[in-house]
């Protein structure tokens, strides 16, 4: 089972409900064994994406293969896949031993055999004990590892899970979290995992498709897309980010100048060839990290700039300053972070600074 | 919420209380007079005794139309709710139609009995179905479907969408759906509304006056026993209609109010 065989490929996927759009022409491969997040904000499409592969509605264009099979018109309950729903669907009449064991018993597998392996999945969920609760008699979390465990017990190809965290409260999420991780590791089964919160997506997942009204922007390791992202969406959607608008120079190498109201900046464009094929003047945001900006000596030369502290807020490990950079005409607004110091920051509020950050930690997308 | 001031809660307490009394005291008299002797039309209080209902038990009328409205009431219950039940599952979840179908099922039971009781004796008799019990079976079915279909439909809406597509996803066929996840869902509210649909079958009067044949049920065995007189075993059989069907009522709402399944068989 190698990560690189591709299991699900979705073809230019078209998804209408009535006369509205709502999934454009989507391409998506999970490759087998992955953890793979489907991450975006409300109404985005992730669930429709889920429901398409699950089979829960049918496509209006394109194909779903598994193995190099078209499935698309497989119904549901043939396609080797099972879902975690996001309210659980756990069968109210039945207990937690009747829920997990239902796939089999459905398939007409001998009773001995459903036993053992619906004590073998509660084994794994951690939930021997409560093999003969009902869900009502359950908590959240509890309930959340019984719709894992029924899940799982048919041994699917892909787990599709729909934000099974979110009616979680904080801690009990960053249990399920690792728990979930290390199940499917332990299992080594392919996982396809929707979420609109970008923690929980960097946290768990191999790779991450970012999805924006209906389109993939973005697929990639959590670290590319924090590191590369390939558009003005995906570079503010994904974590924290100064964006600064200007316009293109030259090419230099491995790097590439921008003309911002802050001056030039230069950034790395390394392995994006893209951005090394625009041309030059193309409008395009030089984007760094709020960690990638630290104080500088002088406001001379590349990439350098002064701003005004405008704000400091203390966040634990670190301490974010808010800073207006540039003339006043084209203000602009950054962040930046720096670990705190038991002693105070070396920041003050209302202070004007020097300000630069190293080309390598500056990336380009364009607009 | 906000406490009204004290002089108006006093009045409303009172006007309660006397709405109360007024509404359902007459329901206590024949109750409480069944228990005492009956001599020249006047219930005398000082002599409680139970002679009125051994009266009711050797009356062999009474005992006949108590068999029959058993036997009425039970083939209305099976009829209404297998009826009631696939109606709610046909139309539940589809749009077209629906309205009109609710219109149909609901008109019997809002119309007034007299009216619908012609209606279907009009009915039996141009298509030639002489007058018997089955016909009052079926004109029972037709008035307490709407209750039965209500209450499945109900039911069927409260139901979580997911559950159903839940055990498709679990490799369930439709027919394996229906019998171990939505019937056993559904089984409580079918068990409110046949009780729902009995203690209705039980107490009709006026539809069953116009179309029943010889035969004749309790209800209507008490109408005619009024025509001759007011006796004492009338105050005994209105009592224990009353107190049989206040417990079906009880019995309906233990079914049909949603409570955790599950803490109640711990
Ligand atoms: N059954 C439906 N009929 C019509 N429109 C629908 C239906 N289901 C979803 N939509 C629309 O499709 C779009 C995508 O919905 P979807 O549920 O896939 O979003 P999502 O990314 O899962 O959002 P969320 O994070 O809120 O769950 C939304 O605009 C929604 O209004
Ligand atoms: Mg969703």
């Amino acid at each position: 089972m190698s990560q690189n065989t591709d299991l699900l490929t979705l073809r230019s996927v078209s998804k209408s409900y009535g006369t509205v759009p709502v999934l454009h022409d989507i391409d998506l491969s999970v490759r087998d064994g992955e953890f793979l997040t489907v991450l975006g904000p409300s109404g985005s499409g992730k669930t429709t994406v889920l429901r398409l592969i699950g089979g829960l509605e049918p496509l209006t264009a394109g194909e779903i293969r598994l193995d190099g099979q078209d499935i698309s018109r497989m119904p549901i309950n043939k396609r080797p896949f099972n879902t975690v729903f996001q309210d659980y669907a756990l069968f109210p009449h039945m207990t937690v031993s009747g829920n997990v064991g239902y796939g089999l018993s459905v398939r007409h597998v001998q009773r001995k055999e459903i036993a053992r392996r619906v004590a073998e999945a509660l084994e794994l969920v951690q939930l021997g004990r409560f093999a003969d609760r009902f869900p009502a008699q359950l908590s959240g979390g509890q309930r959340q590892r019984v719709a894992l465990a029924r899940a799982l017990i048919c041994q699917p190809r892909l787990i599709l899970l729909d934000e099974p965290l979110a009616a979680l409260d904080l801690e009990l999420r960053r249990q399920m979290q690792e728990f979930l991780k290390s199940i499917q590791r332990e299992i080594k089964t392919t996982f396809l995992f929707v979420t609109h919160d970008q923690e929980e997506a960097i946290g768990m997942a191999d790779r991450i498709c970012v999805m924006q009204a209906g389109h993939i922007r973005q697929l990639g390791t959590p670290h590319e897309l924090y590191y590369k992202p390939n558009c003005e969406f995906v570079a503010r959607f994904f974590g924290e980010n100064n964006l600064v608008a200007g316009k293109l120079g030259p090419v230099q190498g491995e790097q590439r100048p921008i003309e911002t109201a802050l001056g030039r900046l230069i950034c790395s464009i390394s392995g994006q060839p893209h951005l090394k094929a625009a041309p030059d003047g193309a409008s395009a945001f030089a984007a760094f990290r709020p960690e990638a900006l630290h104080l500088a000596d002088s406001t001379d030369g590349d990439n350098r700039f002064s701003g005004t502290i405008a704000d400091l807020a203390f966040a634990g490990s670190s301490t974010v300053a808010t800073i207006t950079a540039g003339a006043d005409t084209a203000a602009q607004r950054l962040r930046l972070r720096t670990p705190s110091r038991i002693d105070g920051s070396a920041l003050r509020s209302g202070e004007t600074v020097s300000l630069s950050f190293a080309p390598h930690e500056g990336h380009l997308v364009l607009a | 919420m906000n406490a009204l001031p004290r002089p108006s809660t006093i009045f409303l307490a009172v006007i309660t209380t006397l709405v109360a009394v007024l509404l359902y005291s007459p329901l206590f008299v024949p109750i409480v007079s069944s228990f005492f002797t009956i001599s020249h039309g006047d219930v005398d209080w000082s002599s409680p005794t139970l002679s009125t209902y051994r009266a009711l038990a050797e009356n062999h009328d009474i005992l006949a139309a108590l068999r029959t409205t058993l036997i009425v009431g039970l083939c209305t219950v099976v009829l209404s709710v297998v009826s009631g039940t696939l109606l709610a599952l046909y139309y539940h979840g589809r749009r077209s139609g629906r309205s009109i179908l609710q219109f149909i099922i609901f008109l019997p039971f809002l119309m007034p009995p007299i009216i619908s009781g012609l209606a279907l004796l009009i009915f039996f008799r141009e298509i030639g179905l002489e007058r018997s019990l089955l016909t009052v079976v079926i004109g029972h079915t037709v008035f307490v479907l709407a209750i039965v279909y209500r209450t499945v439909l109900m039911r069927l809406q409260s139901m979580s969408r997911t559950l159903v597509e839940a055990s498709y996803d679990l490799g369930a066929t439709g027919w394996q759906t229906f019998w171990r996840i939505i019937l056993p869902n559904l089984s409580s509210a079918m068990v409110g509304g046949a009780i729902l649909a009995f203690a209705l079958s039980f107490d009709e009067t006026m539809i069953t006056i116009l179309v029943t044949g010889t035969q004749s049920t309790l209800p209507v065995r008490l109408w005619a026993m009024m025509r001759l007189g007011f006796s004492p075993d009338i105050n005994a059989l209105v009592a224990l209609i009353l107190m049989f069907t206040v417990l079906l009522c009880v019995l309906a709402a233990r079914f049909l109010i949603p409570r955790q399944m599950a803490t109640e068989r711990s």
